[in-house]
């Protein structure tokens, strides 16, 4: 056995070890199996991700044969398969770089596996492999059942299966190659600087809003009016499109392709691109490995040292109230990690940028929000819309619901500091709220102005938008401190695989969903007066709630941390 | 200044107790050594005096306050350094000190003394602008102890704090716990460095398998042992049945 385990390639040993400590396979398997404790959790996870898992395959399934039935009446009957490539691929392409990002140069334990005698292809490779296993789970939501009905409706025979197999785990491989590689040139050149931080968090906005861009560059060059013309023009000029995304990411073309056309040698031909350029794109980063990587590693590492240019700092400072001074502490350790920040202030540029960017193309009418009419809609009402957009923005920044969780090692500090539960919930929930409420004002007022919304409903909103951002906030905070996240190796992990965090979002969601559903009444029915009275009720009742709850629950929960 | 009485503490799911029924008198202006094998229960104890865990059983007192029933009041009398000082590598030295000094309520005439003598003692001064992530594991350890000293807390508790110091910064600690001490406060430290607890502590207590198998002054404990003139590593091998058959012959 020994023998057979020295055998073991050190890259097969290295990716099991990372697979299990990114994904928690060792310590769930020590909790449930071995020791049978929390054996709850995996159901309740189970229970809250299996219909959202359901609903999400159930869609896939039913645009793919809406697609393909479409398709098929102009000739196209692999738009379908071009439609699920295209999105793996800029999925891929897109999530795969903050995955990289975090992975290379966020974790902590590079120190340790550098110092090992491991060429650098194997850490960056063995790294890859752990995202991309990531990427092929999230095929098996997207890729398998648009895959499957496809072949069904189409009648397909072994060629497509052999090409959709190879397309399944080859696709994922170039546009997280790619990711890689950009990561890795980003992190050579800003380790050079020593507000590293600062510019990865602004790359990974820019990267972010030529996203945007590019997703509104597509919507706009359809140039129609009409929902179903649109749909009618993507499908009429499916060529057209076809080009397009070949123009922005050709293997996404040559494996819609290569499994459209299995049976012919356009299509192995198609393959085989997919499959050369994959192999090719792994053979650049294994030479940029050593060269590239690890000295921008080690420039990294190095840049964590003073920057030799003492600044003078005064002490003279009065003593400030605890309560603000922890509140500043929770929102500045928040927005210095690059980390965290890229994912938790994402929304405040995706949504505003979501509704302002088709602004500025042909006309307004080409995207979704003309249906809202927002530039119509009654002041109580565009009110109402900024406060639950407060509201939701900060389960969506993930800040309250990973708190604790986010404390990690350091929770010493706040533990062994004479504060009482009720003040370090109070603080985070300002420090929380200091955030949200610059992000979304940032976010606001650019919108209102363009749409005409006048001063008053946009200060209403946003008085109202802050109680009720807070009374979630705290439940937020309450709920993350019932079970902190507190053990990782890698910070983003207390922010992107948290259930908290997860919950939180779903908790913002069905909060922001009921109350919108009231607004919406109140505007059918005509009483849109009692708009901001219902909110203010909301975040008062929601307020007191937590409130009791927090006195009832945390010095409990605090002590058996 | 600071009192255990039976406390005993056992993690979940663990077959035995981490410190099990230790009763420790610490009197005011003294050190206190506090010493025992890996594992033997020393930082759970530490932990559980500073707030960090709750005992299964007993009573801690500290400066007159039940650390478990007042914890707010304990906390107050205290400075704590853990054996690995985990501080917020986003914040600068100075934003760490201010909010320690805030949440402790050290005013800015206080706070701005303070910080001059520690930080230029601990040559801490130019850092003070950067990151913690820049700071070496010493600046580190130099700043969490400026920061738990700002207070000048009566009673003053590092868990292993001369683990990754250089001999100067050695040096600086010891002096600074004698300095705390002869203002009438007490120190209590764990140690696996017997020579500075022979050099420097007033009285050593020696845990081993949680519970309390030694305490007193170094004349006290050769005493009780029978051997006149032995050093304190050897008092503390025999005590912890570690030096059994491995001493030189």
């Amino acid at each position: 056995m020994q023998v057979m385990a020295m055998m073991r390639p050190r890259f097969w040993t290295l990716y099991r070890a990372l697979l299990s400590d990114h994904y928690g396979l060792s310590a769930a398997k020590y909790y449930y199996l071995k020791k049978r404790q929390r054996t709850w959790e995996p159901l309740v996870i189970a229970a809250a991700l299996g219909p959202a898992l359901a609903m999400a395959i159930a869609f896939i399934w039913n645009l793919t044969e809406k697609l393909f039935l479409a398709g098929l009446a102009f000739g196209q009957p692999h738009l379908a398969l071009l439609n699920g490539a295209l999105l793996v691929g800029l999925a891929g392409l897109f999530f795969g770089f903050f995955s990289v990002l975090s992975a290379f140069y966020f974790s902590t334990d590079l120190p340790v596996l550098v110092p090992l005698p491991l060429q650098s292809w194997e850490i960056l490779g063995a790294k890859l492999a752990v995202v991309l296993t990531g990427q092929y789970a999230i095929n098996l939501i997207v890729l398998l059942p648009l895959c499957l009905r496809y072949g069904l409706l189409a009648g397909v025979g072994l060629g497509f299966v052999l090409s959709a197999v190879v397309v399944f785990f080859a696709l994922p491989l170039l546009p997280l190659v790619l990711a890689s590689l950009l990561a890795v040139l980003l992190m050579r050149a800003v380790n050079l600087s020593r507000h590293r931080d600062k510019l990865t968090l602004i790359g990974g906005l820019v990267l972010l809003v030529v996203t945007i861009g590019f997703q509104f560059w597509l919507q706009n060059s359809l140039g129609a009016q009409d929902p179903e013309v649109i749909m009618e023009q993507l499908l009429s000029r499916a060529d057209g499109l076809v080009r397009a995304a070949g123009r922005v990411f050709p293997p996404s073309v040559w494996a819609a392709q290569a499994m459209a056309y299995a049976h012919t040698g356009q299509g192995w031909l198609n393959l085989l691109y997919l499959v050369l350029v994959s192999v090719l794109a792994l053979l650049v980063l294994y030479l940029l490995g050593e060269k590239v990587f690890l000295q921008g590693l080690l420039q990294g590492l190095e840049g964590t040292r003073g920057s030799g240019k003492r600044r003078q700092v005064s002490l003279d400072r009065e003593g400030r109230w605890p309560l603000l001074t922890l509140g500043l502490l929770e929102a500045k350790l928040f927005v210095r990690h690059p980390g965290f920040a890229l994912n938790g202030l994402v929304g405040y540029v995706l949504v505003p940028a979501m509704v302002l960017l088709p602004l500025f193309g042909q006309s307004l009418q080409n995207n979704p929000f003309e249906l809202l009419a927002l530039d119509r809609l009654p002041p109580a009402v565009v009110a109402g819309g900024i406060a639950l957009f407060f509201m939701f923005m900060t389960a969506m920044s993930m800040i309250p619901a990973t708190t604790f969780s986010r404390e990690g090692g350091q929770l010493w500090i706040i533990r062994s500091l004479p504060l009482t539960i009720e003040q370090i919930i109070a603080a985070k929930v300002v420090g929380s709220q200091v955030v949200n409420t610059v992000g979304c004002v940032l976010g606001i007022v650019p919108v209102a102005f363009f749409l005409g919304w006048g001063a008053e409903e946009v200060v209403l909103g946003a008085l109202l938008g802050v109680l009720l951002a807070s009374a979630l906030a705290g439940f937020l905070v309450l709920f993350d401190l019932r079970k902190p996240m507190l053990v990782w190796t890698n910070p983003i992990k207390a922010v992107k695989s948290n259930l908290n965090a997860m919950v939180g979002l779903l908790i913002g969601l069905a909060l922001g969903l009921l109350l919108g559903v009231l607004i919406y009444w109140n505007l059918q029915s005509g009483t849109l007066w009692l708009i901001p009275l219902e909110l203010l009720g909301a975040a008062l009742l929601l307020g007191a709630a937590v409130r009791a709850l927090v006195k009832r629950w945390a010095p409990a929960l605090w002590a058996r941390i | 200044m600071l009192k255990l009485e039976g406390v005993t503490k056992r993690y979940k799911g663990a077959a035995v107790n981490a410190v099990d029924n230790l009763d420790l008198e610490v009197r005011p202006g003294e050190i206190f050594g506090f010493l025992g094998p890996n594992g033997a229960g020393k930082t759970t104890t530490i932990k559980m005096i500073v707030g960090l865990l709750r005992a299964d059983r007993g009573r801690i007192l500290v400066n007159g306050h039940d650390a478990f029933a007042e914890p707010l009041a304990a906390k107050r009398s205290i400075g704590f350094v853990p054996d690995n000082p985990n501080l917020y590598p986003r914040l600068t030295g100075l934003e760490y000190l201010n909010l320690i000094a805030d949440v402790f309520g050290v005013d800015g005439a206080t706070r701005k003394r303070r910080l001059d003598y520690f930080l230029e003692m601990f040559e801490l001064t130019s850092a003070l602008g950067d990151l913690i992530q820049s700071y070496s594991r010493g600046m580190q350890q130099k700043l969490a102890l400026t920061g738990a000293l700002l207070h000048q807390p009566p009673l003053f508790i590092l868990d292993e704090p001369m683990v990754g110091l250089d001999p100067r910064s050695a040096h600086l600690f010891k002096k600074v716990m004698r300095e705390h001490v002869n203002k009438g406060n007490t120190v209590f430290f764990s140690t696996h460095v017997l020579e500075v607890a022979e050099q420097l502590c007033d009285r050593v207590g020696i845990i081993n398998k949680g519970q309390l198998i030694a305490c007193g002054t170094m004349d006290e404990l050769r005493a009780a042992s029978g051997q006149a003139g032995s050093s304190l590593e050897k008092l503390f091998l025999e005590l912890t049945d570690a030096g059994d058959g491995h001493d030189e012959a």
